[in-house]
């Protein structure tokens, strides 16, 4: 046998395809993948906003409250008990909350408050010690409680619901599990301006059921929204999770005009010696 | 920030990996026409070799490794699965350059013909599963008779 030396052939081991081609070709598909993800856990987030069970619901809030630090809850303080009469006496009686609702005192330096799933509403010291009578309080907590009726704190949780719902489900990550870094901060659930809307008008017709008025139960927002003008950026935590524009305050006084709600009236001042 | 980071080193990659690929493959074809008349054969094991008065083994091999981007494509790979066309050519400079490599010791000595060629293949520096160098050792080895 004569051995007769011939060219190697080329490209039998190496597909002929230009790697940035390739490389386009499997980014797209991650991309694509990835995209509908993220809008199918969308899809799934705001069907389950509206119909998780209460039970189901609790179940979630008890795994949040539990990664809340600095929560203060003596159920027998006078304090505590002040603000779950409080509480009780602004649920309209026509409109009763689906789950038992709690309140919780967060000692913590920004004026805050926040509604947790499961009924959990968190109310900061600095806000506490920053409220000048009962009636802007009292806002304080029936806004977060319309929150609650409209269920705007499981809308606000978006797709991390659907990952707080399966781990509840499955019962993983009890205690000391870091649900919350997982859903990144709790005080970062922003609402959009309906919502925050929505929760005014309950509020405010709340406010008038109980007190017979809507007199200085706005204060509270007009003094953030002063301070918040005069130092840009240091009282904003409220402002952050809530958005509150002057419109949002002008559309109540309107909103109250429409109605014939009063906004004139006896205000009630805070308890003495409760929120020292 | 990071993504700035991604994108510069899968430039780099891909820019610096690709034409050192072209210089690489310009570089065996080139040596693979020099070393042509030589032929380099797979039978011998369990068989006649061809008559010589001499045999030696001889073996060449080498070490490659895929660029950045060329890691970062497999591994977008390994998430859809199928053909990693972009392993393809660093396997084939690889075990081209190994059979180069023998074949031209084995010219230096004299041989006629290289017989009962093997290659084998095996990955250097990267743990099994983990991340890491991906580099892959090719040896090619034979006898050579003259």
């Amino acid at each position: 046998m004569v051995y007769k030396p011939k060219e190697i052939p080329e490209g039998v081991n190496v597909t002929s395809v230009h790697p940035l081609v390739n490389f386009a070709y499997l980014l797209g598909t991650v991309v694509v993948f990835s995209g509908l993800v993220y809008l199918g856990l969308g899809a799934i987030a705001t069907q389950l906003a509206t119909r998780i069970s209460p039970e189901l619901e609790a179940k979630i809030g008890r795994e949040l409250i539990s990664d809340i630090p600095h929560l203060d809850r003596e159920s027998n303080s006078p304090k505590q008990q002040y603000l779950e009469e409080l509480l009780t006496s602004l649920q309209k009686s026509n409109v009763n909350s689906y789950t038992p609702l709690t309140i919780y005192v967060q000692k913590s330096k920004i004026s805050n408050a926040a509604i947790l799933p499961g009924g959990h509403i968190i109310i900061t010291t600095t806000l506490l010690e920053e409220a000048e009578s009962e009636n802007e309080l009292a806002f304080v907590i029936a806004h977060e409680l319309g929150h609650h009726i409209a269920r705007d704190h499981l809308k606000g949780l978006g797709r991390s619901l659907v990952l707080l719902t399966v781990a509840s489900v499955l019962g993983v990550g009890g205690g000391n599990a870091n649900i919350v870094g997982i859903t990144g901060s709790l005080t970062n659930l922003h609402y959009s301006r309906q919502q925050e809307s929505t929760a005014d008008l309950y509020a405010l017709s709340a406010i008038v059921d109980y007190y017979g008025h809507g007199d200085a139960s706005l204060d509270f927002f007009n003094r953030i929204q002063t301070k918040n003008k005069d130092k840009r950026g240091e009282f904003s935590a409220y402002f952050s999770t809530h958005p509150l524009t002057q419109k949002r305050i002008n559309y109540l006084h309107q909103f109250a005009k429409k109605k014939g709600w009063k906004m004139k009236g006896e205000i009630k001042s805070l308890p003495n010696n409760i929120f020292d | 920030m990071d993504l700035i980071f991604l994108v510069i080193l899968l430039g780099v990659g891909y820019f610096v990996g690709s034409y050192l690929e072209k210089k690489h493959y310009q570089d065996i074809k080139k040596r693979e026409r020099q070393t042509l008349h030589v032929p380099v054969v797979t039978f011998g094991a369990k068989q006649a070799i061809p008559h010589g008065n001499e045999a030696a083994l001889f073996l060449g091999s080498v070490v490659v490794s895929a660029d950045y981007f060329k890691m970062f494509a497999s591994s977008l790979r390994n998430l859809v699965g199928g053909r990693v066309v972009v392993y393809e050519s660093v396997l084939d400079r690889g075990r081209r350059e190994a059979i180069l490599r023998m074949k031209e010791q084995a010219i230096s000595w004299g041989a006629t013909q290289v017989v009962n060629v093997r290659l084998e293949t095996s990955t250097v520096g990267s743990q099994s599963g983990g991340k890491g160098l991906a580099a892959i050792e090719v040896t090619a080895y034979g006898t050579g008779i003259r």
